[in-house]
């Protein structure tokens, strides 16, 4: 029997071993890991390579988006839809990120929310300084939607939350908006996981729990980086002087 | 006299603005706009009332731009329409390029420098509406009348009756021939015009008789016109003796007009000629004059009009046409056309009315997704089938997305703090459900109704309770809420919650002024630290106007924290009156300059419809106002939440 396959064999390797096929079989190896190489390479270049700006209307996402992107004051209206563009970060580094300003009207904003997540490599959270004090549930409430979203958690994209429209003097500070934001977290936290569930038994709270049970809510108990940071869109100077921008600008060259 | 016209981009980017006659800045206008008109999908007609000011819009698709023109409410400017496309066309194609780049850097970087064109366009379309020079009368000399003869304006009998009726636009005429006419075209004419100004749906069977005789008239004037003329001569003959006047004896010859005009040679004046001009012209003119073919002729004719009108290039009809636009749409720079979305969005109209969507909100939200697709471009390999769908479904969840926060929770921790109680009221018509969810407590395995109410809820995140019995009307509802509230407190004794009651029931039997006791409890409450007060209504028809009156001034006395409207889920077209009546009687009856309307909808019987779930869509649609709670009251956990996209994907399934 071994006599018998021994000539196939034989054969075969006569075939195998002539050179042009072997250099055929060689192109087709190397095309094929060039191909898996590229595919991986654009796979994780192309994730995650957004920031998104999120916020309640008139928190001022759309002006920060047109101050970072071209440096000019310009008038806005409520967003309807999303607008996204490359931002340089740095003249030095090479690294692009890309910006998407979602709009922030209750009806819009999950739905673009649930286009975007699994792209965010970070998430700057734009809260008006000035409404603060009447908005905080709100503020609350929505930050509370995004973070105990089950693609941020698994992602944990670095959090910003730019306090803006600094350039009013009534503004409240970051120091006091992340005190009131935990205080509030810290009670939705029961009422969300208290509230019933939808029809269909996926629960509007999420298993996911916040932060550390049995301990008051910190923002240091979550997966992310969490930063905050004073800014002005506007600037102090009135529609034709610079925006204050330094601390976002920094915090993004940090995180692109 | 436009106040301001805006161009901005949806991203919310302001393009272009013009501040016209000292008019104030246009951020709020538009803002109210855009979250009242296009954001809530009401975006069917396109203007817009917001305080002293009128606002035109119109939406461009491709680019993502939308156009707000803004002028004072009392002035009715004509030509408003034109120029906002006039305006469209010439932005669009003069920054085309900024446009097509990717992203918004384009729109960002670009100056976007119209003034010149725009102040161009506004003076053209002022002027094209100005109203042209009253024109001069003709001096008699000047016109026709003069021309003539005597003789030729005699008009004979047999011939030209119909020209003469019409020209003498149906004044009585007294000929017998003529008259059968008259009488069925001036009151078929009548008709026509009522008709027209009134409700053109409505097209009683009176009309449809009237209409039909005068057809039916027409058809036998035009044949037996000439025959008919004869006759009623010949009989006037027999019966008829000359009379005799005492002016103008004139011999018999020149009274005789039955000599029909068969001369109508040489002499054939310029009134023949003219005549059928002018009595074409006049049936035109007519309003209610609307015979069979013309009709057709005049719809063909208007059809040809729009068809000509937008510049957008027209899907080319015919065979190489087809297919190339075929393959365009492939590959994907084929844009919208209203004819294209027209027969799927039918579909999808009746698709929701299935589903038991209110059948006027169906056609409003039809509308809105296709002015919302007009020229839009569409993506490579998509249909319009699925590019209408994706559209309708991100609306319907836009739709279902609360408006405003729902946590009543955190409202009640909130009132907690204040010392204050938290006032919930619940109304409704009769039979849906709000006692039973109010009040309906646990697990009891041997009681036909299970599962857990509202109040059930709110003692199980250790609130307490006082439920107010406001139902004086209906016989047994004070007993209904007893056996509840007992059997509330046997599931959570007062020993397992600190040694107070958690629920407590405050009536004052039946018969009395229900906002006498709701007031009366929410002093109680207050005095003996209850946290939640549950007042709960006798049930009434929304067109009852005694008790929607008693309705209001108990919830514009005791100025609730939430009213709920309790609706039933197999509602359908109804859902849409009694929200507006509901609605409309709170505000009625409300002295604050901001009345308490309806500020959540409870939707119960929800385990009924399988998957015909159109009421949540209309209750919501018309007051914009969330869903709070949803009663099932057939699995164990009965209070549930609304889950927008599950009922969107009920809603879409085929």
């Amino acid at each position: 029997m071994a006599g018998g396959l021994e000539p196939h064999l034989e054969a075969l390797r006569r075939e195998l071993g002539g050179p042009a096929v072997l250099s055929v079989l060689i192109a087709l190896v190397a095309v094929a890991i060039t191909f898996l190489i590229w595919r991986f390479v654009q796979g994780r270049r192309s994730s995650r390579k957004a920031v998104l700006l999120l916020g309640l209307c008139d928190a001022g996402k759309t002006l920060l988006f047109a101050r970072l992107l071209s440096g000019r004051y310009r008038d806005t209206q409520t967003s309807i839809t999303d607008s996204s563009a490359v931002y340089r970060v740095s003249r030095d580094k090479s690294t692009n990120v890309t910006l998407i300003d979602l709009p922030g009207h209750e009806s819009l904003r999950l739905q673009f929310l649930e286009r975007f997540k699994a792209a965010a490599r970070a998430i700057v959270f734009v809260v008006d300084s000035v409404a603060f004090q009447r908005e905080v549930k709100d503020v609350a409430e929505f930050l509370y939607q995004v973070l105990v979203d089950s693609t941020v958690l698994r992602n944990a994209p670095a959090l910003l939350i730019a306090c803006n429209k600094q350039d009013v003097t009534m503004a409240k500070s970051a120091k006091l908006i992340q005190q009131q934001l935990e205080k509030e977290l810290n009670t939705l936290r029961v009422t969300r996981s208290a509230a019933p569930t939808s029809l269909d038994g996926s629960a509007t709270g999420g298993p996911a729990q916040l932060g550390k049970k049995g301990k008051d809510f910190d923002f240091s108990q979550l997966p992310m980086k969490v930063e905050f940071v004073e800014c002005s869109a506007r600037g102090s100077k009135g529609e034709e002087g610079e925006a204050d921008l330094e601390g976002l600008e920094k915090w993004l060259v940090k995180v692109a | 006299m436009l106040d301001f016209f805006t161009i901005f981009s949806k991203g919310g980017l302001v393009l272009w603005c013009f501040q016209g006659v000292r008019g104030p800045a246009a951020t709020a206008p538009v803002n109210a706009l855009i979250r009242s008109v296009l954001l809530q999908e009401r975006g069917g007609n396109n203007s817009f009332t917001h305080e002293a000011l009128t606002l035109k819009y119109k939406l461009d698709n491709q680019f993502e731009l939308v156009f707000v023109v803004g002028f004072q409410k009392i002035l009715t400017l004509t030509y408003v329409d034109k120029l906002i496309d006039d305006v469209h066309k010439e932005f669009r194609d003069k920054y085309r390029n900024e446009f097509q780049q990717k992203g918004a850097l384009g729109l960002l970087n670009g100056t976007f420098d119209f003034k010149d064109d725009f102040m161009r366009l506004l003076r053209e379309a002022e002027e094209s509406s100005k109203v042209r020079a009253p024109t001069v009368m003709k001096t008699f000399e000047q016109s026709l009348k003069s021309q003539k003869t005597v003789k030729c304006m005699i008009e004979t009998r047999g011939e030209k009756p119909k020209e003469k009726v019409k020209n003498k636009k149906n004044k009585g005429s007294k000929k017998d021939g003529t008259e059968g006419v008259a009488a069925p075209s001036k009151a078929s004419a009548g008709d026509k015009q009522l008709s027209a100004a009134g409700d053109k749906e409505e097209l009683t069977k009176d009309e449809i008789l009237q209409k039909n005789r005068e057809e039916f008239f027409r058809r036998h004037m035009k044949a037996g016109e000439k025959s008919r003329s004869p006759k009623p001569d010949a009989q006037k003959e027999k019966g008829k003796k000359p009379r005799v006047w005492d002016l103008g004896n004139s011999n018999a010859k020149v009274l005789d007009y039955s000599n029909s005009a068969t001369n109508g040679s040489a002499e054939a004046c310029p009134v023949e000629e003219f005549d059928p001009d002018m009595a074409l012209g006049d049936k035109n003119r007519e309003p209610g004059r609307l015979y069979d073919l013309e009709y057709e002729s005049d719809d063909e004719a208007e059809e040809e009009k729009v068809v000509q009108n937008p510049s957008k290039p027209s899907v080319k009809k015919g065979g190489l046409g087809g297919m190339f636009g075929m393959l365009k749409g492939l590959v994907g720079s084929k844009s919208l056309t209203r004819e294209d979305m027209d027969p799927v969005l039918e579909k999808m109209k009746d698709h929701l009315i299935a589903k038991n969507v209110a059948a006027e909100i169906a056609v409003q939200l039809c509308e809105s997704v296709a002015k919302k697709l007009e020229g839009k471009v569409m993506g490579t390999f998509t249909t319009v089938t699925s590019t209408v769908k994706q559209a309708l479904q991100e609306a319907l969840v836009q739709i279902l997305q609360p408006q405003r926060r729902v946590d009543v929770l955190r409202d009640v921790m909130d009132a907690q703090r204040h010392r204050r109680p938290y006032v919930v009221t619940f109304c409704g018509v009769n039979g849906v459900g709000k006692s039973t969810n109010l009040a309906k407590a646990g697990q009891d395995p041997g009681s036909q109704d299970r599962g857990d109410g509202i109040s059930f809820w709110l003692i199980e995140n250790g609130f307490s309770v006082l439920i107010a019995a406001c139902d004086t009307f209906r016989a047994g509802a004070v007993e209904q809420l007893r056996t509840h509230t007992r059997r509330l407190n046997a599931l959570h004794p007062p020993e397992s919650h600190g040694g107070r009651t958690m629920v407590q029931l405050y009536e004052k039997g039946y018969g009395k002024d229900a906002a006498g006791i709701a007031m009366e409890a929410i002093s109680y409450a207050r005095n003996q630290g209850f946290d939640v007060v549950l007042v709960d209504t006798a049930g009434r028809m929304q067109d009852n106007a005694p008790l929607m009156t008693a309705l209001a001034k108990l919830i514009a006395v005791n100025a609730p924290d939430l009213v709920l409207f309790v609706g039933e889920a197999l509602v359908g077209n109804e859902a849409v009156d009694q929200l507006v009546k509901f609605n409309k009687a709170l505000a009625d009856h409300s002295m604050a300059q901001t009345p308490r309307l309806i500020d959540g909808i409870v939707l119960t019987k929800f385990d009924t419809i399988d998957d015909k779930v159109g009421a949540a869509i209309s209750m919501t649609y018309i007051t914009s106002k969330p869903i709070v709670f949803v009663g099932t009251g057939q699995t164990y956990c009965d209070l549930r939440s609304l889950n927008a996209k599950a009922v969107v994907a009920a809603l879409m399934k085929a």
